[in-house]
């Protein structure tokens, strides 16, 4: 037992240096204010996409004209993004770079963003947003703040089908309820999965959703979303009605809304347990052989064997006589640079090639993931390979041409709050808790409740 | 004395000052010097204090607050969170399941912990294999398990893999993805989790029961059933009111399973928890200031649980001495 004098003395210094070593910690460090090299550095990379073998084609072609620009890439899911960003960027050890889609997450993270116009300007010149797809710019730019450059647009409206199952049943793509409805029947009767969708994310009842009120009146869910028309017109009432018989019609799998679309509906679907599944553009990268082994063996079938799929327009479900495609995207995603990064000039130039520069546009558009931002690029197919280009590269190209033109929204339009109520009330109307009126009803007063202002 | 002192390093005043305390005359003395064991718990008390007590109290503060948790202005909306949690029909659903989850696993798990432990006090082989199988569910880490759970109640999963091949085929179904059956997995992933907790527990608890009454017992001719229930029982009654608190706190706090496993709450917030709703406020919804009303409210529910549960264990070893 130490003489009571010194022990108090011994104590007393134990507590002031833990006292002073909780506060170094907790004290902010001074933000650098030097941006490091534009040719030399470490530039570390967040984002829910691309896949992480993609992420590589693009670092490795980069560092084919900057060798000496290092990037490491952190893929972060979807579902986690939050979570881990706002922490990471509040912080001084945050990524350099990371993604911004259009829309909640443009309101979330502004704050942590760099206004991206100087970099923009230097690149393409002061007429820079001829040169650009438009919806990538608008969809990123918030309060004058360019917040992030697109790295291209990614679109919704489609269905993805499994060529080599509906060519084995003698089945031809659905374009109607009732024709979706019997192809399922004969797929369930030869014991092979119809059509699966995960939902219970947002997102992809989204998607489909908006699918299904273009077919019952193109330009209602925009006018929602606007607040130019309110959630419960008799558009949407009808829509969630339509939505309703996906489940009653037994096109949806069972269970569907305990379902992730990730990892669970896309698993099924590239291991060929399932025969359609409601994906858009961005899926045109699992047409290729390359993105299709990849992403195979990502669901953990080992001896991946690729197979055909081929992109079909979203079936006339309200059959209005609004059939053919109906598509709508944004900006899949942007690079912003972080206002707290300490390479900052490194994190421009890496920024600035894969987004605006000819090479870096062209890698992109190879992978067939996104749609390029920059005008004027478009994959070069002889350079693709497929699991079969003689049935797939016809619709994948008319795709592309197709969405030159779209102006549809799909996420930029919408906040989080509207969003959660869209997810409560599909599920809702889908397990029969809520009858479709009901169900918009309530989704109307919780978008009056998250702040969307209606005429 | 002296001989005492010098062993043990105590000054020859602190003796007497201890002397005179048993004495009782000497308190005056003690309480001018300081209590001797202060400077030694002091970090831990800063630790606790400090940061658990502050951050509860920046809690409470930012509740009356409307803040998305990063914008430098928040508004100050004094008690109207509060009133929005009361008004809202999720929290109160996520009460309701929260209720049911306590009262159904710890009702479960502690009968099946206490039957485990009766079972293996008795002379039964490879006792140690039995009781690390029934342990080893407690060591597994929930974010790992949930991937296999959610692989086993899928639709296509083991489970009606299973109920198919044993003649229950008509019991198939969606488990995880519907309303009336996904709260039961929740639950049941729990109790298959938990028990190794109660019967480690009560297993450790009987064996503290004075074996000359179970003898009295067993010569005075009373059965198994009677002795578990009129012996046993009250003998680990300390045990139960533990684990009632620790189930109670275990069920409001409950986040993993519900979170991973039936996708973050879902379906339709069939089994929404206060823990995965105030995530899912918090973090994806950026409402940080009606997140930390709820969490207040947790916190004082909480303490009040409990409250009473100690309680009524107390009451109830009051009357039966």
């Amino acid at each position: 037992m130490l003489k009571s004098r010194m022990g108090r003395s011994v104590a007393v210094l134990a507590v002031v240096g833990m006292a002073a070593l909780g506060l170094a910690g907790c004290s902010s460090s001074s933000s650098s204010t030097g941006s490091g090299s534009a040719t030399s550095g470490t530039v570390n990379w967040w984002g829910w996409t691309p896949e992480l073998a993609t992420a590589k084609s693009y670092i490795a072609a980069f560092n084919k004209v900057y060798p000496k620009i290092k990037v490491n890439y952190k893929q972060v899911t979807i579902a986690d993004w939050e979570a881990a960003l706002r922490p990471a960027l509040a912080s001084s050890s945050g990524p350099d770079v990371f993604d911004i889609q259009p829309g909640a997450y443009v309101t979330e993270f502004k704050s942590f963003a760099q206004d991206l116009t100087p970099v923009i300007k230097k690149s393409l010149g002061s007429n820079w947003q001829s040169k650009v797809s438009p919806i990538g710019t608008s969809g990123l730019t918030s309060d004058g703040k360019l917040t992030a450059l697109s790295v291209g647009s990614t679109y919704a409206g489609t269905l993805w089908l499994n060529k080599g199952l509906f060519d084995k049943y003698n089945l031809t793509p659905p374009k109607t309820l009732a024709q979706w409805a019997s192809d399922c029947k004969t797929f369930k009767a030869n014991g092979v999965g119809c059509f699966v969708q995960g939902a219970s994310q947002e997102g992809f009842n989204q998607d489909t959703l908006q699918s299904i009120a273009d077919s019952v009146e193109p330009g209602l869910w925009t006018k929602m979303s606007t607040g130019a028309a309110k959630w419960t017109d008799p558009g949407m009432v009808k829509t969630l009605t339509i939505w309703k018989e996906l489940f009653t019609d037994n096109i949806m799998q069972p269970g569907a809304i305990g379902y992730a679309q990730y990892p669970d509906a896309n698993n099924d679907f590239l291991t060929g347990k399932y025969a359609m599944v409601m994906m858009g553009t961005w899926y045109m990268q699992y047409a290729t052989t390359s993105g299709m082994t990849a992403g195979i063996s990502a669901a953990g079938v080992a001896g991946a064997k690729p197979f055909p799929i081929i992109p079909i327009a979203f079936p006339d479900v309200a059959g209005a006589g609004h059939a053919g495609y109906h598509m709508y995207g944004d900006s899949d995603y942007g690079l912003a640079v972080a206002s707290k990064s300490k390479n900052e000039a490194a994190s421009d130039t890496f920024v600035s090639w894969l987004t605006t520069s000819k090479a870096g546009q062209q890698v992109v558009g190879n992978v067939l993931d996104d749609i390029p931002a920059l005008n004027g690029i478009s994959p070069d197919f002889n350079t693709i390979s497929m699991p079969d280009k003689s049935v797939q590269q016809a619709p994948v190209q008319a795709l592309i041409k197709t969405v030159g033109t779209v102006s549809e929204a799909r996420e930029a339009l919408l906040s989080s709050g509207v969003q959660t109520a869209i997810l409560a009330a599909s599920t809702s109307v889908a397990s029969g808790q809520a009858t479709p009126a009901a169900a918009a009803a309530t989704l109307q007063a919780a978008a009056v409740a998250s702040g969307e202002s209606f005429k | 004395m002296a001989i005492t002192g010098a062993s043990t390093g105590v000054t020859p005043d602190r003796t007497r000052a201890l002397r005179s305390t048993a004495s009782g005359g000497g308190k005056k003395r003690r309480r001018l010097s300081q209590p001797p064991g202060l400077p030694w718990i002091l970090p831990a008390l800063i630790l606790s204090v400090g940061l658990l007590y502050y951050c509860i109290g920046y809690t409470g503060v930012i509740s009356t607050w409307n803040w998305d948790g990063v914008s430098p202005n928040p508004q100050s909306v004094g008690l109207n969170n509060y009133i929005q949690v009361f008004q809202d029909p999720v929290f109160w659903d996520a009460i309701e399941h929260t209720v049911i989850f306590f009262v159904v696993t710890f009702v479960i798990q502690t009968f099946l912990g206490l039957l485990f432990a009766t079972l293996l006090h008795s002379k039964i082989r490879l006792a140690v294999v039995y009781k690390v199988i029934i342990f080893v569910p407690v060591v597994l880490a929930p974010a790992i398990m949930a991937p296999v759970f959610r692989q086993l109640f899928a639709p296509d999963g083991q489970f009606n893999w299973v109920l198919a091949h044993v003649g229950l085929g008509f019991l198939q179904q969606p488990w995880i993805g519907q309303t009336s059956t996904s709260l039961a997995v929740v639950m049941s992933i729990t109790i298959w989790e938990f028990t190794g907790v109660t019967f480690i527990l009560y297993f450790a608890a009987m064996g503290q029961i004075d074996q000359s009454v179970l003898e009295a017992a067993r010569i005075d001719g009373a059965s198994n059933w009677r002795t578990l229930t009129s012996i046993i029982w009250p003998g680990v009654r300390g045990t139960t009111v533990a684990l009632g608190v620790l189930s109670a706190i275990g069920a409001l706090k409950t986040f993993d399973v519900p979170w991973l496993v039936t996708s973050q709450g879902g379906p339709v917030y069939s089994t929404e928890f206060l823990g995965t709703y105030i995530y899912r406020i918090t973090i994806p919804l950026d409402r940080v200031g009606y997140g930390a009303a709820i969490s207040i409210i947790l916190l004082v529910v909480a303490v009040i649980m409990a409250i009473i549960i100690q309680r009524r264990g107390r009451e109830r070893e009051g009357s039966v001495d």
